[in-house]
């Protein structure tokens, strides 16, 4: 075991793109984590990025219709509109500079992981609130959950038909014809960068299992959530690539949240109403 | 809108998710995007030079009946009815009506409890069957994400598989063909 732990960790350390690390999300999640938010220290961090700072800026000016004059102070919005929305819409700003480019390796086209991480997102938020479960968390996992694929894209670059073949041949999933072709898969490879990055051990959880949520022990629940929102997304066609919809459906995911598959029709509803929110405030499409 | 002239350039009317759209612009080209376990339905009428596409979400709009009265596209139940209205006030003709039918993809699924894709086909192929309408071509299940064009120039149908570069026909007038062996 310690040789393959130490090979994949060593395969992440030969990979030459990448991603970003969005150094400021485990820092927010921390500090919004405590019994008492300190409001000074969140706009601190959030004031070093512009485009974080201009993106919250908006957000309050946009959903504030009771303000006569618009915001123009950070600490202001961030009282105005809310920690939370706050958090979530640093997430996808942040999320968006790992997310967008266009992956080859695995057909997708600049912009579609993207989006596909947002509707993937907006579900398993969703789901978090009706469950009760903690939805930041959730929604950063989710976001943040095909990050693997990024560092795998390049290596498949040279072996997508293989990939494809395996899919479509032995009706395997993307992961499990991963597995095959390249030795590693993208939920394991996304999970161990986060977790090189310092996120919290729920989230690393999340997304290291969200193709198998059972697995993710001590946090089945989240894993789960961003597994089906990862449905959902598809169901939808936010997705990419040929044989885009390889992937097993876990009947354990809505055990182990309690969910029924007759309440994903309307998590769809939801997502698609919130998606066209969302665009309203940030540009989600390239 | 008025028929476009011959010559005239064409160019796509977009159909997002959960939307319609209708046209008697001979210009145009009707194109939806992205139906995973989505479903689009075309229609088409050779004779009146009328055409719609719809992009269906969900089977039953049962589960959110106010959402269906504002969105009535988003279901296959609300929307199919509403696209037979709308093309019969341009013209269509249900006798002469080319139906054509593409999505409903599916996820790995054993037991059957993600079947979206599935209950999307069987709710468009009811109402179909119900208003008389048998289909000319349809391209449906599967893993892909597919994106469906109905050229109203000539009522093609054309389908791009997500991934792969190339369009293929789903139908074509066999018309066309014929006119083309005989004058050649």
């Amino acid at each position: 075991m310690a040789t393959l732990e130490h090979s994949l960790d060593g395969y992440i350390d030969r990979v030459t793109t990448l991603p970003p690390a969005p150094v400021v999300l485990p820092r927010l999640l921390q500090l919004l984590g405590q019994a008492e938010v300190d409001s000074h220290r969140v706009v601190e961090v959030l004031s070093c990025d512009p485009s974080l700072t201009a993106a919250v800026l908006r957000l309050c000016n946009s959903v504030c219709f009771a303000a006569s004059e618009p915001v123009s102070d950070l600490l202001e919005a961030v009282l105005r509109v809310g920690f939370d929305r706050v958090y979530e819409l640093v997430v996808v700003v942040v999320g968006a500079r790992s997310m967008r480019r266009a992956q080859p390796g695995y057909g997708i086209d600049e912009g579609e992981l993207w989006k596909h991480s947002v509707a993937t997102a907006l579900a398993a938020r969703t789901m978090a609130r009706e469950v009760g479960a903690g939805a930041s968390a959730v929604f950063t996992a989710a976001i943040l959950h095909d990050l693997g694929k990024i560092v795998l894209a390049h290596a498949l670059e040279q072996s997508y038909a293989r990939l494809i073949r395996e899919i479509q041949v032995n009706q395997a999933s993307l992961l499990e014809s991963e597995a095959t072709v390249l030795g590693v898969q993208h939920a394991e490879i996304g999970g161990r960068l986060l977790a090189r990055w310092n996120f919290p051990d729920d989230l690393v959880a999340a997304v290291w299992n969200h193709h198998n949520p059972a697995a993710a022990i001590g946090y089945e629940q989240a894993a789960s959530l961003v597994h089906l929102g990862n449905l959902v997304a598809h169901f939808m066609g936010f997705g990419y690539g040929h044989q885009a919809l390889a992937l097993r459906g876990r009947e354990d995911a809505l055990e182990l949240t309690g969910l029924k598959p007759r309440d994903l029709p309307r998590f769809m509803i939801a997502t698609f109403d919130q998606f066209r929110e969302l665009e309203q405030i940030v540009a989600v499409r390239p | 809108m008025s028929p476009g002239a011959p010559n005239s350039f064409e160019h796509r009317i977009v159909t997002g998710m959960a939307e319609m759209a209708v046209t008697a612009n001979r210009a145009a080209i009707l194109v939806t995007y992205s139906l995973g376990s989505c479903v689009g339905v075309s229609l088409y009428d050779p004779v009146a030079h009328v055409g719609g596409l719809i992009h269906f979400m969900l089977p039953d709009s049962s589960i959110a009946v106010d959402k269906a009265r504002l969105q009535p596209a988003m279901f296959v139940d609300t929307g199919l009815p509403r696209l037979f209205e709308a093309v019969g006030q341009r013209g269509l003709e249900k006798r002469r009506a080319v139906v054509c039918v593409a999505g409903g993809a599916q996820i790995l699924d054993d037991q059957g409890y993600f079947n979206i894709g599935r209950r999307n086909i069987e709710a468009v192929m009811q109402v179909l069957d119900e208003h008389g309408l048998t289909v000319a071509a349809q391209e449906l299940g599967g893993m892909v994400n597919r994106t469906m064009y109905l050229r109203l120039a000539t009522g093609e149908v054309r389908l791009k598989v997500s991934g792969q570069s190339t369009e293929a026909v789903l139908w074509r007038p066999l018309s066309t063909v014929w006119t083309a062996t005989s004058t050649g």
